[in-house]
């Protein structure tokens, strides 16, 4: 999940640009992590030293490890360890927007380190992802948000994530939330209400267009339209989030919540409760708005 | 009985749930489907019509799939309701079971669970 995170923290220092990040995440998918990624995140080399492997290739007809090994920058073992090794996925997105320009390896190096040190990640924690780190990640990311039940929000941030990965994919950077205090403007959207001691409006906002894909991905089948089935997707998304959060909690505090029946409209005004936020989630084909409301 | 007999009613508000609850029978033969969107077109259509066996959503608008088994039991005792739901807490699972549901599957669907559960009651 340190990827959802990491995009966010490049736009937040001003780095990249949404069009740069959504070029970036389209091109994850079918983009391979290089050894040179691997070697400086790894401190085995420099910035320059990646610099020169990349010239040398440019004159001869060798591998990136080969030239590594020859020019003494790494042993056999390590290029052999290094391609073996796990790797957190953010390195992948932050060469892509290497590559493309958006910064350069020095900076690129620094970036990954000053995210790591400013969200306190163990290095070996990095290729796992652990609950409790991917928690204190979700505990940063909302500390401003006021909440009737903070272990609760937390809760369902962090399940929210893991379903948006789950069931939509994992190409997605989660932006800054926005505190509403005001109602709130949809555009297609399907709502649904947490009932009990916490109550709670959730709503899955999104364009027309994005709601198509949202569907798409969700259903696994290529919509075109926007018909009643990808209607009916996003509020079965909303359901299946809602009723997994009550499971959790149930579970977790011996508590049980209730659920309404999802309903969902266009371009209605969603009115706030006690704190009412706004969770964005950049995917590249649109943001995915999801509202929370508490009572 | 044949499943490709069997009348097979499915109660869900959400017309994808139904749609993949539809797909996954058809896919083992069954041909037969009444569909309600809420419990208490579920437990209408019960009545008149006598399925076989029932998928019903326990969150539905109007009246609840609990409310619905409870009602559909009143009126038959040996009626074979299955509980699909989003919501899997003990407390749902104890209150379907004890309102007379015979299985509980939590959703997201799963194909093969749900074929496991139609095979053990038709051929």
């Amino acid at each position: 999940m340190f990827v959802q995170f990491f995009g966010g923290f490049l736009l937040n220092k001003g780095v990249v640009s949404k069009q740069q990040l959504i070029d970036a995440m389209k091109k994850e998918s079918t983009a391979h992590i290089q050894l040179g990624t691997l070697a400086m995140h790894a401190s085995l080399m420099d910035a320059q030293q990646i610099e020169d492997i990349r010239i040398a290739q440019t004159h001869t007809d060798k591998r990136f490890g080969e030239l590594c090994v020859e020019k003494g920058y790494l042993t056999e073992e390590q290029v052999n360890e290094l391609l073996a090794s796990q790797y957190p996925k953010y390195l992948l997105l932050g060469q892509i927007l290497e590559e493309q320009g958006v910064f350069d390896q020095a900076t690129f190096h620094d970036l990954v380190k000053e995210y790591i040190s400013e969200n306190s990640i163990a290095e070996e924690d990095l290729p796992l992802e652990d609950g409790e780190t991917v928690l204190s990640l979700v505990r940063d990311y909302c500390s401003d948000l006021k909440s009737s039940n903070k272990e609760y929000q937390l809760s369902y941030l962090q399940l929210l994530l893991n379903n948006l990965i789950r069931f939509i994919g994992g190409d997605f950077t989660l932006l800054r939330p926005v505190i509403r205090s005001t109602s709130y403007p949809t555009q297609k959207f399907a709502a649904q209400m947490v009932t009990g001691s916490y109550c709670l409006t959730s709503v899955l906002d999104m364009s027309e267009e994005a709601a198509i894909q949202f569907a798409s991905r969700y259903v696994s089948e290529e919509f075109t339209t926007f018909d009643e089935y990808v209607q009916a997707s996003m509020e079965d998304f909303l359901n299946l989030h809602n009723g997994l959060f009550n499971v959790n909690i149930s579970n977790s505090y011996n508590v049980e919540l209730g659920l309404e029946a999802p309903v969902s409209g266009e371009k209605q005004a969603i009115s706030g409760g006690a704190h009412m936020y706004i969770f964005p989630a950049l995917f590249p084909f649109g943001v995915v708005n999801i509202v929370v409301s508490e009572m | 009985m044949l499943l490709k007999d069997a009348k097979i009613l499915i109660g869900d508000d959400s017309i994808l749930a139904r749609k993949q609850l539809k797909d996954v029978l058809s896919s083992m033969g069954a041909v037969n489907f009444i569909e309600a969107v809420n419990g208490k077109e579920t437990v209408e259509k019960y009545i008149s019509e006598k399925p076989d066996i029932i998928f019903l959503d326990i969150i539905m608008p109007i009246k609840d799939g609990i409310t619905a088994v409870k009602e559909i039991i009143a009126e038959d005792s040996s009626a074979q309701i299955i509980i699909v739901s989003s919501v899997g807490t003990q407390q749902q699972l104890k209150a379907a079971i004890e309102a007379g549901a015979k299985d509980f599957v939590q959703k997201p669907i799963n194909a093969e669970q749900i074929k496991a559960i139609v095979s053990a009651k038709f051929d």
